[in-house]
C-alpha cells in the first residue's frame, strides 16, 4: 500500500511538476498566514506580526525548498535533467554522435549476431525432455586413442543389458535413403531405431503411437513436417504405407516437428531390439541412452569401464583395448562446431574492443574539448560526482543508442549467418534471436559505455580548474600526457585490427590453399546422380547391380555424356565405409595395428570417368562377376602401406565389408582425398559391385559431360525412370559436392574476413580522428611554422609520419600477439602454417597503408593552412 | 526563539503528528500549534519539518489528505489519520512509553 502510495505520489509529482510545487507554495504560504493571524491575534501589528512569524519560522523559500526536495522523484529529476542535458549535448555534437554509434552499433551489432548463434547452439538446452541425462556411447581404444562414435551390435546389447546407471539404451543405424510411396519416391533421412528409442527420448507422438519391439520391419514414425508434405495432415499419414528397402512399411505415428534426432530424420523405422549384427567388429550402430535420475556421467563412465574390462576378458581378439564411453548428447551433437564459434566469438569480441577504443578516443577528444567548462563547474563547487555523472550518462546513451542500432543489425545478419552456414552446424533451425541475446546485448551495451568512459571520465574528475583555464589548446599549449593516451589508443587499436587481419589472411590463404589441391581426380565437368535401388535381399541386390549395370550403358548413350560409372563411397559423397583390412603375402604383420582403409564399392570405368589414373594392373572389368574369382584394386597409400616396395598385383587382400573372401590386387590406382581437399590422400581399396551387391544398390553414379553438366539431367532422369522408376534420385555435380565439402572452412574465413574488414573501417576512422584532431589542435603551431616558411610537404611529411610511427608500434605489437595466438587456430589451417609469413606481411602492410590513407586527410589539410588565419584566429 | 524552546526530539515528530492527528483532521500550521500549545512551548515545530514530515506520512499511508476551506475560508491542506495510521500511532506510543520508562528509571537509579 505505502508502496504503491511512494511511487503513484511521485510519478505524480513528476508529471505535473507545476501542481505539485502550487500546492507546496499554497500550503506554505498558508502556515506562514495562520502564524501572522495568530501573533495578530496576540496584539501585534500586521508589520510586527510577520517579523515575528518570520523569526520563528524561518523563511518561506528555505521551507518550500526543504518540502520540495523530499521524494524519491527528486533524484529521479536530477537525473533526468542530467539525461537531457547528456542528450542536448549529444544532439549538438551530431559527428561524435553519428560516429561513436554507428561504431558501436557495428561492434555490438556483430556480438549479437554471434552471441545467438552461440546461445542458441551451444548455451540453451537441447529440447528434448532432461536433456541433460541424455548420453551418446563413444567406442574408444586405448592404445591408438582412436574414438568412434557409435558401438557394435553385441556391444550394445551388453550395455544395455548391464549398466544399471543407464535406464534406456537405443541402438539406430540409417542414413540418407530413398523412400517410396504410393505413385513416387523420395530422397529423405531414415533412421532404422529399437523400441528403447521412444523411451531414452521421452517421445509423445502428435498422432498415432509410438513402436513396440513386434513392430520390426513393419512398423514407422514419420515427422510432422513428412506427414503434412506427403500425406496432407499427421492424421491422415497414420496407417499409410511406405517402402524403404524394399519392405513394406505401415506409418503408425507422427512425431512433433521439433524432434530432430538424428539430425533431419523424417522417417524412424522400427527395427528389433536384437540387432541384425551379430559382429563384435562391425560398428554399424550408433547408440544413444538416459542415464537415470540418480545417476551422473561420472558414475556412468565408472560402470561402463567395469563393463569394458569384462567384455574384454571375454572376447580378447575382438575388444581388446576397446572402452565404451558415454558422452552428454549436447556435447556429442555440438563438440565439433564448437571450436568454430568461439573463434568466431572471440573475433567479434575483438571488433568489439576495437570500437570501444574508438569511443573512448571520441569521448577523450570531446572532454578535451569540454575541459574549461569542467574546469569552471569544478571551480565553482561542483563535487567529482556531480561532473562525472553527464561524462557517464553521455557515454551510456551513445551505448544504448549503439546497441539499439546493433540488435536491428543483428537481425539480418543472424539470417545471413544462418545461410551462410555449413549444413553441419547442429540446431540450425533453433536459431533465433531471444530475450538471452537481448539481455546478453543490453549488459554489453552498459559494459562498453563503462569501458569507453571510464577514461574520460577519470580524466574529467582529476581536472583541476587553475591549471586548466591557464592552458589554452588552442595555441598549441597541452600537456603531453594527453597526447601519450591517444596515441596509446591507436596503437591498442592497430594492434587488435592487425590480429583480425592476421586470422583473416590465414584463413583466406587456406581457401586458395584448398582450392588449389590436386583431389587426385578431376571434378570439372561431371554430373553425380545419387541413386537408391529399392532392395531387401540378396537376389534383389544382385537384380539392382545388374540394373545399374543396364542404365550406366544406356547413360553413356545420353548425347553430351562420355564416361559413365557407379560408385558406393565416392570422395566428398554421402555413402562410404571404412574398416580395417588384412592382407597376405608381403609386409611385415602387426596384430595389434592392423591397417585400415577407405571402402568403394565401383563398377568397371569409375577410374576413367573419375580421372583417376590406373598407376598398374588393370581396372574391373565384366569379367568380375559374383561366379569369379573376387578381386580388388588398391590406392598408391594402401599398396606402400601394406605391401611397401614389393609388387601388389597378385597378393590377397581381406576386409569386413560384407565378405570374408579373399581378393586378389588386380590394379593400383592414384590416391584421392576423400573426405574434402583439407583431408590427406589416403589408403582406399576398391571392390566390384558385381561381388558385393550389398553395397551396390545404393550409389553415386558418375558421368563425365562434354556439356555443362546439369544440362543433361533431364535425360538422365528419363534414362533411369524407364528403367526402374523406383529409383530414388538427386543430382548434383562434383564441383558442387567439393564445394560443399569446405562449407565449414569458408564460412570461417568469410566471417573472419569481414570481420577483418569492420576491424580496418573501425581502426581507418580511429585513426582518421586522432590525425584530425592532433592537426586541428596544432593548427596554430602549423600556422608559425609556416609563417617561418616551412614547406608544406615537410608538414604533410610529418603527419604522415606520426601516423606511420603509431601504426608501426601497433603493428609490431600486433604481430606479436598474433604469434601468441596463432596456435589456437592451427587446428583451422590447411597447407598454411600459423606463422606464414606471405599471411603476416600482407596483413602488416595492409594495416599500414589503412593508417597511412587515414592520415592522408587531415595531412592535406594541414598543409593548407593559411598562416595569417591561424594566427589572426588563434 | 528563546532557550526554553527546544526542536522536537529526533524521530518523535511522526509521533506527535498523528497523535494530534487522532483527535481531529487539522491543517499544517493547526498541528503545529497544538504541538505547542499541549508542550506547553517546549517543542517548537519548524514549518519545513513539519510539512515535509507530513508528506512522508501521506505517503507512508499514514495520514490522508485534502483541500478545504478553513474557518476564515482560506483554502487549506487538510490531514486526516488513516486506519493503518491509527495502528502505527498505537505501536509508536507503545515502544515510547517503554523507552521513557526504562530511561526513567536508568536515571532514578543514577541518582
Amino acid at each position: 500500500m505505502s508502496l504503491w502510495r511512494q511511487l503513484t505520489y511521485g510519478l505524480r509529482s513528476l508529471m505535473n511538476r507545476a501542481k505539485h510545487d502550487r500546492d507546496v507554495a499554497e500550503e506554505v504560504e498558508q502556515y506562514f498566514e495562520e502564524a501572522e493571524a495568530a501573533w495578530r491575534s496576540r496584539g501585534l501589528s500586521a508589520k510586527d506580526a510577520r517579523r515575528a512569524a518570520r523569526l520563528e519560522a524561518g523563511t518561506m523559500a528555505v521551507a518550500k525548498e526543504r518540502v520540495n526536495s523530499y521524494g524519491w522523484e527528486n533524484t529521479a529529476r536530477s537525473f533526468l535533467s542530467d539525461l537531457r542535458f547528456a542528450g542536448r549535448q549529444l544532439l549538438k555534437h551530431k559527428v561524435f554522435t553519428a560516429t561513436a554509434t554507428l561504431t558501436l552499433a557495428l561492434g555490438i551489432g556483430a556480438n549479437a549476431a554471434i552471441f545467438t548463434v552461440i546461445q542458441s547452439v551451444l548455451l540453451s538446452p537441447l529440447p528434448y525432455k532432461n536433456a541433460d541425462k541424455l548420453a551418446v556411447l563413444q567406442t574408444h581404444w586405448t592404445n591408438s586413442g582412436h574414438t568412434k562414435v557409435g558401438v557394435t551390435g553385441p556391444d550394445g546389447v551388453d550395455v544395455r543389458d548391464q549398466a544399471k546407471s543407464l535406464e534406456a539404451v537405443s541402438l539406430y543405424s540409417g542414413g540418407n535413403l530413398g523412400v517410396q510411396l504410393r505413385d513416387h519416391s523420395v530422397y529423405t533421412v531414415v533412421t532404422f531405431v529399437d523400441a528403447n528409442f521412444a523411451r531414452v527420448f521421452s517421445l509423445q507422438p502428435i498422432a498415432g503411437r509410438l513402436l513396440t519391439d513386434g513392430d520390426a520391419h513393419h512398423a514407422a514414425l514419420v515427422s510432422e513436417e513428412f506427414a503434412r508434405d506427403h500425406f496432407g495432415s499427421t492424421q491422415a499419414a497414420v496407417g499409410q504405407m511406405l517402402q524403404v528397402e524394399n519392405e513394406p512399411v505401415e506409418i503408425v505415428g507422427v512425431l512433433p516437428g521439433n524432434f530432430d534426432f538424428p539430425a533431419q530424420t523424417r522417417v524412424w523405422e522400427a527395427f528389433p531390439l536384437r540387432p541384425e549384427s551379430e559382429e563384435r567388429t562391425a560398428f554399424n550402430y550408433k547408440a544413444v541412452a538416459r542415464l537415470r535420475s540418480s545417476a551422473t556421467f561420472q558414475t556412468a563412465e565408472t560402470e561402463l569401464l567395469g563393463i569394458s574390462r569384462r567384455l574384454e576378458t571375454a572376447y580378447p581378439g575382438a575388444n581388446r583395448n576397446k572402452q565404451i564411453l558415454a558422452r552428454p548428447v549436447h556435447e556429442a551433437l555440438t563438440g565439433d562446431t564448437r571450436p568454430t564459434l568461439l573463434f568466431l566469438w572471440a573475433a567479434v569480441a575483438l571488433i568489439l574492443l576495437i570500437a570501444c577504443v574508438n569511443v573512448t578516443h571520441l569521448q577523450l577528444v570531446r572532454a578535451m574539448e569540454r575541459q574549461r567548462e569542467l574546469a569552471i563547474r569544478r571551480a565553482l563547487g561542483s563535487s567529482s560526482r556531480q561532473v562525472i555523472q553527464p561524462v557517464i550518462l553521455e557515454s551510456l546513451l551513445v551505448s544504448l543508442v549503439g546497441g539499439a542500432a546493433g540488435v536491428l543489425l543483428a537481425f539480418p545478419a543472424v539470417r545471413v549467418l544462418v545461410a551462410m552456414a555449413p549444413k553441419e552446424l547442429p540446431r540450425m533451425n533453433e536459431i533465433h534471436l531471444n530475450g538471452w541475446v537481448l539481455g546478453f546485448t543490453l549488459a554489453l551495451s552498459v559494459l562498453t559505455a563503462l569501458a569507453s568512459s571510464i577514461l574520460p571520465a577519470l580524466k574529467a574528475a582529476r581536472v583541476d580548474p587553475a591549471e586548466t583555464l591557464k592552458q589554452d589548446a588552442s595555441r598549441g599549449m597541452t600537456r603531453q600526457g594527453a597526447t601519450t593516451l591517444r596515441d596509446g589508443l591507436v596503437i591498442a587499436e592497430v594492434a587488435a585490427t592487425l590480429v583480425l587481419a592476421v586470422g583473416a589472411a590465414l584463413l583466406l590463404h587456406t581457401m586458395m590453399a584448398l582450392a588449389e589441391r590436386d583431389m587426385g581426380y578431376q571434378t570439372r565437368q561431371l554430373l553425380v546422380v545419387d541413386a537408391d535401388a529399392p532392395a531387401h535381399s540378396e537376389q534383389d541386390a544382385h537384380r539392382a547391380v545388374r540394373q545399374f549395370h543396364d542404365i550406366f550403358l544406356q547413360l553413356a548413350a545420353v548425347p553430351g555424356v562420355t564416361q559413365v560409372a557407379g560408385i558406393m563411397g565416392l570422395p566428398t559423397g554421402a555413402y562410404g565405409s571404412n574398416g580395417y583390412y588384412t592382407v597376405t603375402g608381403a609386409g611385415p604383420v602387426d596384430v595389434n595395428h592392423s591397417p585400415y582403409a577407405d571402402f568403394s564399392v565401383a563398377s568397371p570405368g569409375y577410374f576413367r570417368a573419375m580421372g583417376i589414373p590406373v598407376k598398374r594392373g588393370r581396372d574391373f572389368s565384366a569379367q568380375d562377376t559374383d561366379q569369379s574369382p573376387f578381386v580388388a584394386v588398391i590406392s598408391e597409400s594402401l599398396a606402400k602401406q601394406s605391401f611397401g616396395n614389393t609388387d601388389p598385383l597378385g597378393k590377397q587382400v581381406q576386409c569386413g565389408l560384407d565378405s570374408d573372401k579373399w581378393m586378389t590386387v588386380v590394379g593400383v590406382v592414384g590416391d584421392v582425398r576423400q573426405d574434402s581437399p583439407a583431408a590427406n590422400p589416403g589408403p582406399t581399396l576398391y571392390m566390384p559391385m558385381t561381388q558385393h551387391p550389398y553395397y551396390g544398390n545404393q550409389i553415386h553414379i558418375v558421368l563425365r559431360t562434354e556439356v555443362q553438366p546439369l544440362t543433361v539431367m533431364n535425360a538422365v532422369r528419363e534414362t533411369i525412370a524407364r528403367v526402374n522408376p523406383f529409383i530414388a534420385m538427386r543430382f548434383t555435380t562434383m564441383d558442387a559436392m567439393v564445394n560443399t565439402s569446405i562449407a565449414t572452412e569458408r564460412f570461417r574465413a568469410a566471417l573472419i574476413s569481414s570481420f577483418a574488414g569492420v576491424g580496418l573501417l573501425l581502426a581507418m576512422l580511429g585513426v582518421y580522428g586522432t590525425m584530425a584532431y592532433t592537426v586541428a589542435q596544432r593548427t596554430f603551431e602549423i600556422g608559425v611554422r609556416m609563417a617561418f616558411g616551412a614547406e608544406r610537404g615537410a608538414i604533410l611529411g610529418g603527419v604522415l609520419a606520426h601516423a606511420a610511427k603509431l601504426a608501426c608500434y601497433g603493428i609490431a605489437l600486433g604481430l606479436g600477439l598474433s604469434l601468441m595466438l596463432a596456435r589456437l587456430v592451427t587446428s583451422m589451417l590447411v597447407g598454411v602454417r600459423p606463422t606464414d609469413p606471405i599471411s603476416l606481411c600482407v596483413a602488416s602492410l595492409l594495416l599500414l597503408l589503412t593508417a597511412l590513407a587515414a592520415a592522408l586527410a587531415p595531412g592535406w589539410r594541414a598543409t593548407h593552412v593559411d598562416p595569417m588565419v591561424a594566427l589572426r584566429s588563434a | 526563539m528563546t532557550d526554553a524552546n527546544t526542536d522536537v526530539i529526533q524521530g518523535t515528530l511522526d509521533m506527535l503528528i498523528l497523535k494530534t492527528l487522532s483527535l481531529e483532521p487539522m491543517h499544517g500550521f493547526g498541528i503545529a500549534r497544538r504541538v505547542e500549545q499541549i508542550s506547553r512551548g517546549v517543542f517548537k515545530v519548524n514549518p519545513g519539518s513539519l510539512l515535509t514530515a507530513l508528506q512522508r506520512l501521506e505517503r507512508a499511508g499514514w495520514l490522508d489528505a485534502e483541500w478545504r476551506r478553513t474557518e476564515n475560508s482560506r483554502r487549506a491542506k487538510f490531514y486526516t489519520l488513516t486506519r493503518t495510521g491509527r495502528k502505527q500511532l498505537e505501536e509508536e506510543t507503545a515502544d515510547w512509553t517503554r523507552r521513557a520508562s526504562a530511561i526513567a528509571r536508568l536515571l532514578k537509579a543514577e541518582g
